[in-house]
């Protein structure tokens, strides 16, 4: 079955980019561009993996990601964060809030990719 | 234990049989680097596990001869007729220590230890010291840098809300190489107290890759905080290959003791560097190593499932029978079925029961290796028909008699290197054994290009020893048999090797007792050829069930052709035994007057021609009853001596059938004749 991920970011073309490249790579792709936005796409349709940025104008990442696991039917979701630089107070704090990886930006595509696979198939 | 021990024993001389075929192969052929591969890894093996079972001198002395072979193997030595002689001794000599129980007497003592210094001295001789162990077993687990970890892997209870999925962990370390995990429950509460999100499983995992430990560690980079993840490598190698380390870890009950298993592993390579070594790495143990070709029963299991098989045949019979006095479509159905069955299954219990006769190669090529060296004579053993089967009975029951009569081969039959010369012959004589099947029998030769055998000479003796009159007339055939008669023995001088006045008449005795035969031919100054012929099976053969008066006979079918009527006046009428059948003229002899039964002579009467070498002969009965699958069994003691009847048979009702020999039947009845 077709996986469906839901891109987080208030940036677009980074959104769409990476949205282009998780549907190639056979993903089903939502696109949210703030936190607000992110929770209703949750609420409306049923989300495999959440991809979100941590800095994000309203409800930042850690926001989201918090509020994500409040959620009954989003307690086991996993939730992949992008970081811009290591920032490891923040990671720290992602992690508690319940993010389940995280990933650097930039990236390359395969450790992305490899990163996915290692919470949704 | 003793089971172990006895199985240990079992491989232990079944290796030491590969090794002597190895080793004669390589006294032929000197370069032959497989042979070479195979001593060399039999020596490892038995130095490996023969310590584990309390063969501590099989152990020391393997251990040396090892060492040269590994600097044949390595091309640091070359095979030398002294390395190959010494070996064959030590073969001798580990034969007896595995075989015996006890100590060595004194003589076998002796030759242990002068053994061991010449095989010590010879290592030495080819190098300064034995070879560096610990190369070895870097080879043992050679598989490149594939390494084996043990992994312990402990999520914390709230690892599924983090929304991470312990089983693609799993299912990574999987794809990195052979991996076995297993799981504890021993967490998981009952299910009242079970909170549905929290992770109560923890893992133990053991994995052999070749990727390195960052390589594992990477797999759990999102969640390393959140579980107590232990990598321990436990060895070079891959260890999870060995089948005594995945019942180890499949033992292990609770967490696992890291000291222990890295203890454990490590006992596990000291047996693998002796054991496996040169198996894995030669690669060419096939059959015996990989899997499940064939599997290994002891022998009275077969003799269980034989005698069941007649059982059940004879029960069959039985069946057969009450379904034809009692009409019913579906009970004749059934025992139809019944038969085909047992038929069949029979007929695969046989097939079990068959060895290739190449079993017992070996042994006589060592033989004739050591006589001809002992007897000073150039001797070439050829063997033909090594693939034939025979039953494993006749197998254990043949190993002696031809034993002995490729010993007479050697000492009387092949001359001595003037002889040959004078004779025009080549200086290397030939001794061929040669098994071959001939309708239901198998035919054993062994031929020698010798003096033959003289059947004046023969008879001469046999009149010195008294054994025949002066007067008697025999055929060369006849003098031939002569050779049979206890006591009889023509050799001018007794070696070592024969003539000990033991001799032909147990090897035909023997050859009697499974119900074969012996045959001589020979030609003075061409050769000898003795053929044993022997039955293809001992225990149930197909037969043709006839009756005389009330007397039932089996006839074994193969050896039936044709079923005829005849009258009684023909049979009385016929001249010389002779009848006409299909326009040719047979002989024939009437059971009824060779038996001498009057009583109910009927009118009309069957005649069933026989193959009896090559010619047709008749034997008639009263009446042919049918096909039948006769189950043999011994007629008693009292009967030893009546060779015409190779047993009885029990039928469906219970009355008892003889089974007739024709080809003994015929002779004894034309024999009678001719006197």
């Amino acid at each position: 079955m077709t996986k469906t991920i839901l891109i987080v970011d208030d940036f677009e073309s980074s959104r769409s980019i990476l949205g282009r490249t998780l549907e190639n790579a056979g993903y089903k792709v939502m696109q949210g561009n703030d936190g607000e936005a992110a929770l209703k796409i949750l609420d409306e349709l049923s989300i495999d993996l959440v991809i979100t940025d941590l800095n994000m104008p309203g409800m930042d990442g850690i926001s989201l990601i918090k509020n994500i696991r409040s959620r009954e039917d989003y307690q086991f979701t996993p939730v992949l964060l992008l970081t811009t630089n290591s920032k490891n107070d923040k990671k720290e704090l992602a992690k508690e809030a319940g993010a389940t990886a995280w990933i650097e930006k930039p990236f390359q595509v395969e450790a992305l990719l490899n990163n996915i696979r290692k919470m949704i198939r | 234990m003793d089971n172990i021990k006895a199985r240990f024993l079992e491989e232990a001389n079944d290796l030491i049989e590969d090794l002597e075929k190895a080793l004669l192969e390589l006294e032929n052929n000197p370069e032959d680097k497989n042979q070479v591969e195979k001593v060399f890894r039999v020596m490892h093996t038995l130095k490996g596990t023969s310590a584990m079972f309390g063969f501590a001198k099989v152990g020391d002395l393997t251990h040396d001869l090892e060492t040269i072979y590994d600097f044949i193997r390595e091309g640091k030595a070359a095979v030398s007729s002294e390395i190959l002689s010494i070996t064959l001794e030590s073969v001798d000599i580990l034969k007896l220590l595995l075989n015996s129980d006890q100590a060595l007497d004194h003589k076998d003592e002796e030759a242990y230890n002068r053994l061991t210094k010449e095989v010590v001295k010879l290592a030495e001789k080819i190098e300064g010291k034995p070879s560096d162990e610990t190369e070895q077993e870097a080879a043992i687990l050679e598989v490149e840098s594939v390494k084996s970890y043990y992994i312990l892997f402990r999520p914390q209870e709230k690892i599924l809300v983090r929304g991470a999925n312990p089983m693609y962990l799993l299912d990574d370390l999987n794809a990195l190489g052979d991996c076995k995990i297993s799981v504890h429950q021993t967490n998981v509460p009952s299910l009242d107290d079970i909170d549905p999100v929290l992770c109560y499983l923890y893992w133990d995992i053991y994995l052999a890759t070749k990727e390195n430990e960052q390589a594992i560690k990477d797999i759990f980079m999102f969640v390393e905080d959140d579980c107590i993840l232990e990598i321990h490598k436990v060895s070079d190698g891959n260890i999870l290959s060995n089948e005594k380390f995945i019942q180890k870890v499949e033992e292990i009950e609770g967490d696992v003791s890291v000291e222990d298993l890295k203890e454990f592993v490590k006992n596990l390579l000291q047996i693998l560097k002796s054991k496996g070594n040169a198996e894995e790495k030669g690669g060419s143990a096939t059959s015996k190593e990989n899997g499940l070709g064939s599997i290994r029963v002891a022998t009275d299991k077969l003799d269980h499932l034989m005698n069941m098989v007649s059982e059940l045949i004879t029960v069959q019979a039985r069946l057969s029978l009450f379904a034809e006095k009692n009409p019913n479509p579906e009970l004749d159905a059934i025992a139809e079925n019944v038969e085909k069955i047992s038929r069949q299954l029979r007929d695969n219990a046989f097939s079990i029961c068959l060895i290739p006769f190449e079993n017992l190669l070996t042994r006589f090529q060592r033989l004739v290796r050591d006589l001809s060296i002992e007897l000073k004579k150039d001797i070439l053993f050829l063997a033909e028909g090594r693939e034939t089967e025979l039953d494993k009975t006749i197998i254990e029951n043949l190993a002696d008699p031809l034993m002995h009569l490729i010993r007479n081969s050697l000492d009387h039959g092949i001359e001595d290197k003037e002889g040959r010369t004078k004779a025009g012959k080549p200086a290397q004589a030939t001794i061929t054994v040669k098994a071959f099947y001939s309708g239901n029998q198998v035919h054993i030769q062994v031929i020698d290009d010798g003096r033959g055998i003289d059947p004046v000479k023969i008879k001469k003796k046999a009149i010195e020893k008294g054994l025949v009159s002066d007067e008697a007339v025999l055929t060369d055939k006849e003098c031939y048999q002569l050779i049979f008669l206890p006591g009889f023995s023509t050799a001018e001088k007794v070696t070592d090797v024969s003539g000990r006045g033991v001799g032909m008449d147990v090897v035909k005795r023997k050859i009697l007792e499974i119900r074969g035969e012996v045959d001589i031919e020979s030609k003075v100054d061409v050769g000898t050829t003795i053929t044993i012929k022997l039955p293809l099976s001992l225990s149930i053969i197909d037969g043709l069930l006839v009756k005389v008066d009330n007397t039932h006979i089996v006839f074994p079918l193969f050896s039936v052709q044709k079923c005829y009527e005849v009258t009684r006046s023909q049979i009385a009428s016929a001249f010389n035994n002779m009848i006409a059948v299909d326009g040719e003229q047979i002989s024939f002899f009437s059971l009824r007057e060779q038996f001498k039964i009057e009583n109910n002579y009927p009118e009309i009467l069957q005649l069933v021609t026989i193959s009896h070498e090559n010619q047709k002969v008749g034997l008639v009965v009263d009446t042919i009853i049918g096909e039948y699958q006769a189950v043999l069994k011994p007629l008693g003691k009292l009967y030893k001596q009546l060779d015409i009847m190779s047993g009885a048979s029990i039928l469906g009702d219970g009355t008892v059938a003889l089974v007739m020999d024709t080809n003994k039947v015929i002779k004894e009845f034309s024999n009678k004749i001719l006197i």
